[in-house]
């Protein structure tokens, strides 16, 4: 993941070299600074986060294929990012009109969940998947009123995923946001351990079932809308991450997930840097993160089977 | 005062009735095997003791409304042992072991050095020693039960809550798993509740015997007291007609066996 930093640093369209960087080149200074460092650390900070949140949302809903997509964390977002595009102006309104609406989604489904008085697992990814169809409707109401030239196009492009024009304001609030969250996720990577067994297990191990699933998924989900805000929707990394992690370490301890944050940061940072130098113009990073990732877990998968 | 007392217990699922006005009570160092056929709320019952279940009656350990405390502290007084543990993910045998520490720890601690040292005891007790670094699921279903049974061990709970627990165990590892429950009630002067299928273990290690038949109390039995007259009575009202008599095996040790006779 540091190796892949550093050659993020150095990749991109205006070349940069170390002496004129530290000879004190003013244009060296600034594009490193406002363009590079910020993309760089986006890359790896959020990278990470998508890997240790998926590794969260694995493990708590017990389901291999879990991800911030099902509680409609992905959709909201978009449909947020949407609206801002059409209603607001400047990048950092639609970052954050995308978190406000990942939040909203995410604040929907779990109240949604809270409904169903059992409060199974299973009746946080239906509302989940409720609150997804409503988030996607909403998406396309606004793009049938988005100007198709500009507009539209943007919505899509957003949707696609990129780290390309990330502003030097709003990064720093969601990376701190990111940070903060992280913190809280690894502290209570215990719980969520001990969430992984079955409701009423977990009770007569002396988990308050309910409200501590609903702090850990709301942390991982905050996390991720501050990642997801700023970038666009990213696939795969919070799925793959995990999987890499656990393939490796063949367990869930605290060091897995770190694993699976510091994968998911190797990804997502090796993915912009394909997305930048690959072609022409930019490229949208999710086409890599997928185009690395689906490689590598096949590799893992046929690796295991040779072992086992 | 009792260790356990049961008053006026129901429960259901939905509009079904399971359970309907079940009480019972226990001592101290006792193990208590609730018997009864299949779908007769054996399994609710046990639910309902550690508050996993809504139901209506009063459950007291040691003279304290167990329906009154949070999941946390009747964690620290009771634990449960499911027919099957939910646990679907990689973890250590370890690690799993370590969970039966959690009501002990704020939210969070890790375990000491001591508790992972009383875990590996505790796993070479149940026969799972030199597995702890192994995953769970990677376990036979057997050996799951008895690493969740280390796990309840470890605890430190008053009243230990067993559903089944020899359901997956193999012959000989049903005689263990109880030799080692009984052994445990005995020494730390605590208290057992096990729901059984198997009535030959039942009458050897069980201080009491709870008849279940369709969600209410037909009867108690104390195997080690009763008239062998009456428990092959009461037994056969749950199970049909069967006999029950005494034995001796080679070391001259007394033991009773249930024979089922013939049933078309």
């Amino acid at each position: 993941m540091i190796t892949l930093a550093v050659i993020s640093l150095s990749v991109g369209k205006y070349p940069l070299s170390l002496e004129k960087l530290l000879a004190g080149d003013e244009m060296q200074r600034r594009v490193f600074w406002m363009l590079r460092f910020s993309r760089t650390i986006v890359g790896v900070i959020g990278g990470f986060a998508l890997g240790a949140s998926g590794f969260v949302y694995q493990t708590v809903f017990r389901n291999p294929l879990a991800s911030p997509d099902i509680i409609g964390v992905s959709s909201g977002a978009s449909a947020g990012a949407a609206a801002g595009i059409l209603f607001l102006s400047g990048t950092p309104a639609v970052t954050l009109s995308a978190f406000l609406g990942a939040l909203i989604a995410v604040i929907l489904a779990l109240a949604l969940s809270s409904l169903d008085k059992s409060g199974k697992n299973s009746s946080i990814v239906l509302a989940g998947i409720a609150v997804h169809s409503l988030a996607q409707t909403a998406l396309m109401a606004l793009k049938l009123t988005a100007d198709p030239e500009r507009e539209l196009a943007s919505i899509e492009y957003w949707i696609m995923g990129s780290l390309n024009g990330i502003s030097g304001d709003s990064v720093g609030a969601n990376l701190s946001l990111c940070i903060v969250c992280l913190t809280v996720l690894f502290l209570l990577h215990r719980q969520a351990v001990l969430l992984s067994a079955d409701e009423g297990e977990a009770r007569m191990l002396g988990v308050s079932v309910g409200k501590m699933r609903l702090a850990v998924l709301l942390t991982a989900t905050l996390t991720v809308s501050a990642v997801v805000s700023l970038t666009g929707l990213i696939s795969f990394v919070g799925l793959l991450a995990p999987h890499a992690a656990r393939m490796i370490t063949k367990s869930n301890r605290i060091g897995t997930m770190f694993l699976s944050g510091c994968l998911g940061g190797a990804l997502l940072c090796g993915a912009d840097i394909l997305a930048r130098s690959a072609a022409q113009t930019e490229l949208p990073v999710s086409i890599f993160t997928s185009l690395l990732g689906a490689p590598f877990l096949i590799f893992l998968i046929a690796r295991r089977k040779k072992t086992l | 005062m009792n260790f356990l007392t049961v008053r006026n217990l129901s429960a259901g699922y939905g509009k079904r009735t399971i359970l309907s006005n079940v009480s019972f009570s226990m001592e101290k160092g006792h193990i208590l095997g609730v018997l009864g056929a299949n779908g007769c709320g054996k399994t609710t019952l046990i639910k309902c003791l550690c508050g996993i279940l809504p139901h209506t009656g009063e459950c007291m350990l040691l003279g304290e409304r167990l329906d009154s405390l949070s999941s946390r502290q009747i964690a620290k007084k009771c634990s449960y042992i499911p027919q099957r543990s939910g646990i679907g993910i990689e973890i250590s045998v370890l690690d799993v072991v370590l969970m039966g520490y959690n009501p002990r720890l704020r939210l969070l601690e890790h375990p000491d050095r001591e508790m992972k040292a009383s875990a590996m005891e505790m796993l070479a007790l149940v026969g799972l020693e030199g597995r702890e670094n192994d995953d769970y699921l990677s376990l036979s279903e057997g050996q799951k039960q008895l690493c969740i049974l280390a796990r309840t061990l470890v605890s430190d709970a008053d009243l230990l809550l067993l559903d089944e627990p020899e359901s997956a165990l193999d012959f000989r590892f049903r005689y263990k798993a109880l030799a080692i429950l009984k052994q445990w009630v005995g020494r730390e002067n605590k208290g057992a509740v096990v729901a059984l299928h198997d009535g030959a273990l039942a009458l050897n290690y069980c201080d009491e015997l709870l008849l279940l038949s369709n969600g209410s109390v037909l009867g108690t039995v104390c195997p080690k007291t009763d008239p062998i007259e009456k428990t092959e009575e009461m037994l056969s009202r749950i199970y049909g007609s069967i006999t029950v008599r005494k034995c001796f095996d080679k070391h001259g040790r007394e033991h009773l066996i249930i024979i089922k006779e013939g049933e078309i």
